[in-house]
């Protein structure tokens, strides 16, 4: 299974009716095109120069290569964000937060409602597999210490740059190497863990400086009320 | 089956030369080379005292073959140049896909 998140900066902001369009786009996108999983979106309520969220998944490489070449894709959601176009209500950040998302074997990621926060990592490139996986495993185990945290998840950021076919690496480099995601009963449950005495909170509130022998060398969070209008057509 | 790309550009008068001037020297070497065709690009009368409508009409053969365009187009740092400085010059506009209709023959 694919698990992607698309997050963007807006120019008129959430009650520019283009970027409304947009947003309900992305929220009904299922309904059009029936490999769009889990679809949900957001509006950031994190610091991060982030607007809108679009959180889904694919049940595999092949359903996301149906995905790319569907009309609805092409002619809708792009009319919004590609560069070139006429109707482009997105605007350039330099977040490299655009796209991301990982592999992961099912949707270990379902939250029916409340609210998503992913963190989004950058993980010392030295670190060994083992050590990464580790700190994975750390980062997974919160809920089980924290119960205001419902749901972890950790992956490597793939999707950001097999943005093309689901595999294959694209030219580039991916700024943000893991994605860890979040879920949360509500928002109180969200401000109950950060400012929780867990050493992961800890860690966190210090932008991880020195956690696991300073295993992450940058995160940027974002957070929302999750929107969810994916029924089928 | 031809897909058609439909991008309705709406641009001051005095802008109708630099936004045209864009689409050749940059829009069109971006775009043909990505894989795409340029069909037709016509702009309405600057001499009507209103602003100036120009249509683009890109061709491929299907949303297969657009998929690639894309790739390749967001591949190409001139394609972000080409939406930066279109996004400077127009004031509006439209993008749709459009396909051949029986009325003229399927064409």
């Amino acid at each position: 299974m694919l698990r992607r998140f698309e997050m963007y900066s807006v120019a008129g902001g959430d009650r520019d009716p283009k970027v409304r369009r947009l947003a309900e786009a992305f929220s009904t996108c299922g309904q059009f095109i029936p490999e769009v999983l889990h679809s949900a979106v957001g509006w950031n309520l994190s610091p991060a120069p982030l607007q809108l969220v679009w959180e889904h998944a694919y049940a595999s490489p092949e359903a996301y290569r149906r995905y790319m070449v569907h009309p609805f894709h092409a002619a809708v959601l792009d009319r919004y964000l590609l560069a070139d176009s006429p109707e482009r209500v997105v605007t350039d950040n330099d977040l490299g937060a655009g796209l991301v998302g990982y592999s992961c074997d099912g949707p270990t990621f379902v939250l029916a409602c409340g609210v998503r926060r992913l963190v989004l990592l950058q993980v010392d490139r030295a670190a060994s597999e083992a050590e990464v996986g580790r700190a994975a495993e750390v980062l997974e185990s919160v809920p089980r210490a924290t119960p205001a945290m419902a749901l972890s998840v950790v992956g490597a950021n793939t999707m950001g740059r097999a943005w093309f076919d689901g595999v294959t690496p694209m030219p580039g480099s991916a700024r943000w190497s893991h994605v860890w995601e979040q879920g949360f009963e509500s928002l109180d449950a969200l401000r109950s863990y950060l400012v929780s005495d867990t050493d992961v909170a800890s860690a966190e509130r210090e932008n991880f400086s020195n956690w696991r022998g300073g295993l992450v060398t940058g995160s940027v969070s974002v957070h929302y009320q999750m929107l969810v209008s994916d029924r089928p057509r | 089956m031809t897909v058609y790309l439909v991008d309705t550009i709406e641009v001051a008068a005095d802008r109708l030369e630099a936004y045209l001037e864009l689409v050749e020297t940059v829009g069109v070497p971006v775009m043909t080379e990505a894989g795409a065709r340029l069909d037709r690009c016509t702009a309405t009368s600057v001499a009507l005292g209103e602003p100036v409508e120009i249509q683009i009409v890109w061709s491929f053969d299907d949303h297969g073959q657009w998929n690639e365009i894309r790739k390749n187009m967001v591949l190409d740092p001139r394609w972000y140049e080409y939406g930066r400085r279109g996004a400077s010059l127009r004031t509006g506009g439209t993008r749709r896909f459009h396909y051949p209709t029986p009325a003229a023959g399927g064409r």
